[in-house]
């Protein structure tokens, strides 16, 4: 009876969607095709985080009440979601990355996965040692550990199947990363810009954990799997060839070797054009003046062939980075109208600040608009060159190491970092969750050592000024025309992963640890609660004995976490530091816990 | 070699100037400040090293505690012994690295702590300091 729910809508969506490739994952074709299930972190493999369920909709949304809670015994960040897969729940936590599968009926743990990892990877972690969740298919579960090692799990039992080291966490190279199924691979990707890790994408066999291909994100054209005949890039307002070098040529001597560039962030793939996508982060160091040139292929968005890992097109959005604005967010693919055609597009909300949409089987550049109107580094993006204008006042390389350059916007950590936004195929628009902070950014000369902190620069955040106060923005944006569409203030940047439904209604969380319902036409709060901690995880859904349960980690932590507030200048009280994050404190403490709640 | 040379000299002239310097036991002061921000080129080593080795990513910008503990709180608790021992072994379940593969880090210990107590002192009143002339 309840499998049969499940299973009746089920057959419905399997009806519509055509079959996949000849070498897509039976069991996760069959899982995410129920909307019952939350197979994969964005719920499908276009990061689009939406669900067709609608029993929880905008008439309803205010009796949602607590069904259960669950505590992970993890007191650190909580980013990502849980999965669910028919009865079955799979719970992650933060290092040292446990693994519960709880059963829907029972609510009782399965089985339970303890890696042992050695201690001195929580060192090695940049932002907290968050971990961004797991993946299924092929009747396993995927946990990429932060000590690089990527695990398969039977989703039965909890064995581990098989393992595959990814990286040397000696040298930095660890994982925060949620690793994504498509097709018969397991990608992940890497994370130690700030060590000095040369970054790579790696994608591996579902069967059995051998390397499928690695590309690497800077380097010689073999590593990366650029064809410079063939790879495109978008120059002179249209696709042209990269050429030999594209990388090698954009950085001085042999610096590339610890370049930076890696990838951290949220995959997609079109199973058509049989592409995967994602982008690259900082080139090391965060000094710019110690890296002349544009450090390419870090700050881009890559489309990658997913057998061979052939790079099809490539893009930079912040060539020559000079504020850590990484370009790892994710890619969301979706099929919008953009100046009056209907296009395939693929869309990207960069830490940068700028909204992208491109062509995600041409590549070509067709938007370009800044998301949060506070953005000031670049005044836009030259559509023909496709790149950023840059304004000296805010370039910390013009003004030189040492020199304290002021009022940047957005800040490092971006007018979005990794927080996914979702699409609503109804409105053809996008829900962003951002972060409305400027800072001030001192590059210094640094050193490098082999598996030791590789940063160069001073930084201190605060609020946007002269702004609402807040530093955080929930908005809905039309990547067809680069505009905002509406835009709802939060007192603190919202750093937790959107989720639209076919219930006309958008959940998000807050850093205060509000988890909040708001209506899909503008924005206005319909209903919130207080889960324990911050939340910096991602909102997800699921139906169990046919009523729909909506879910979120709560465990304030990563980069916006709560001792944030303490590193604030004292002298940038003035522009609004007290009602930033230092007030936080006010509001939440740790925590590790998941709340689910259902309209009783 | 040359340079290291004037300088120490230069850093004595100014420690007999000096308006505050705290007494490290003995007669020489563990780190000598002017109008808060200037400093002997030792405790300016401190401030180098502090800055390259990146403990801002997790003490915050100035020292005050970021995602680690306050550093203006810890060196009034911390002994000399305990401060070199964490810095040598590490904290590592609670994330603080052992530095003890950082020779940067090691060869100067003197210095990191110079600037950090004289931070934690509230002698320093700024995290960024300069070299005193």
């Amino acid at each position: 009876m309840i499998a049969g729910l499940k299973h009746k809508v089920a057959a419905a969506v399997a009806c519509m969607t055509a079959t996949g490739m000849a070498f897509a994952d039976a069991d996760l074709d069959r899982a995410m095709k129920d909307p019952g299930n939350w197979a994969s972190q964005a719920g499908d493999e276009y990061n689009q985080r939406y669900s067709a369920l609608d029993q929880i909709n905008a008439g309803n949304v205010d009796k949602l009440q607590v069904a259960w809670t669950f505590s992970t015994g993890v007191l650190r960040g909580h980013e990502g979601s849980p999965l669910v897969i028919g009865d079955m729940m799979y719970i992650h936590s933060p290092f040292p990355n446990n693994v519960y599968a709880v059963d829907l009926n029972t609510q009782q743990i399965v089985w339970k996965h303890t890696p042992k990892q050695d201690s001195a990877v929580i060192a090695q972690m940049c932002c907290d040692t968050v971990n961004r969740g797991l993946a299924y298919g092929d009747g396993k579960v995927f946990l990429q550990r932060a000590d690089s090692v990527l695990e398969a799990l039977d989703a039965k039992t909890g064995k581990v199947v098989w393992q595959a080291t990814n990286g040397d966490p000696k040298l930095g190279a660890v994982n925060t990363n949620a690793p994504h199924v498509f097709g018969d691979k397991i990608i992940t990707g890497i994370s130690g810009g700030e060590w000095g890790v040369r970054g790579y994408i790696s994608a591996y066999n579902i069967k059995d954990g051998k390397m499928a291909w690695r590309g690497y994100s800077v380097g010689p054209d073999a590593e990366m799997l650029i064809d410079p005949a063939k790879t495109m890039t978008w120059a002179d307002g249209k696709m042209q060839a990269v050429g030999k070098d594209s990388s090698l040529s954009t950085w001085k001597g042999d610096q590339w070797k610890i370049g930076g560039g890696t990838t951290w962030g949220w995959y997609s793939y079109d199973r058509a054009e049989n592409l995967l996508y994602y982008g690259t982060g900082n080139p090391s160091t965060w000094n710019p003046t110690q890296r002349p040139g544009d450090n390419k292929w870090s700050m881009s968005i890559w489309a990658r062939d997913l057998d061979t890992g052939a790079v099809k097109w490539v893009y930079q959005m912040t060539p020559h980075d000079e504020w850590d604005f990484d370009g790892i967010n994710e890619m969301i693919l979706a099929d919008i109208d953009v100046k009056g055609q209907k296009r395939k597009t693929l869309v990207h909300f960069d830490r940068n600040g700028f909204g992208y949409t491109l062509d995600r089987v041409s590549g070509e550049l067709l938007v370009a608009e800044k998301y949060d109107p506070v953005v000031n580094w670049a005044t836009h993006v030259d559509m023909k060159t496709g790149r950023p204008q840059v304004v000296a006042q805010y370039s910390t390389e013009h003004n030189g190491e040492d020199v304290n350059s002021k009022g940047i916007c957005p800040a490092a950590l971006g007018t979005k970092d990794q927080q996914p936004a979702a699409f609503h195929p109804k409105t053809g628009l996008f829900y962003v969750p951002t972060n409305h902070v400027c800072m001030d950014y001192e590059p210094f000369e640094v050193e490098y050592t082999a598996g030791q902190p590789y940063v160069g620069a001073t930084l201190a955040m605060y609020p946007a000024p002269n702004s609402h106060g807040g530093m955080g923005n929930f908005i809905a944006w039309d990547a067809g025309a680069g505009k905002i569409v509406w835009s709802k203030p939060e007192q603190f940047s919202v750093w937790s992963g959107a989720l639209t439904t076919a219930g006309d209604v958008i959940f998000y969380g807050t850093l205060e640890g509000y988890l909040k319902a708001v209506n899909l036409k503008d924005g206005k709060e319909l209903w919130k609660f207080k889960t324990p901690s911050g939340i910096i995880g991602n909102v997800f859904t699921y139906l169990h004995k046919g009523k729909q349960y909506v879910g979120v980690y709560s465990g304030i932590g990563g980069w916006a976490g709560i001792g944030m507030a303490a590193g604030l200048e004292k002298d940038s009280d003035g522009l609004g530091a007290v009602g930033g994050y230092r007030d936080l404190q006010k509001f939440t403490n740790l925590g590790g816990s998941l709340t689910v709640f259902a309209i009783p | 070699m040359e340079r290291g040379f004037i300088l120490r000299i230069a850093s004595l002239a100014v420690a007999v100037a000096a308006p505050m310097a705290a007494l490290a036991g003995g007669d020489k002061p563990l780190y000598t400040v002017e109008d808060g921000n200037k400093v002997d080129p030792a405790t300016y080593n401190g401030f180098k090293v502090w800055r390259a080795a990146a403990c801002d990513r997790c003490h915050g910008p100035n020292q005050e505690g970021m995602v680690g503990p306050s550093l203006i709180d810890s060196l009034k608790v911390l002994t000399r012994d305990e401060f070199n021992q964490v810095l040598t072994d590490g904290r590592m379940a609670k994330g603080m690295p052992a530095w003890n593969t950082n020779k940067k880090v090691m060869d100067n210990l003197d210095d990191l702590y110079a600037y950090l107590k004289g931070r934690s002192d509230g002698a320093i009143t700024s995290a960024k300091v300069k070299k005193m002339k």
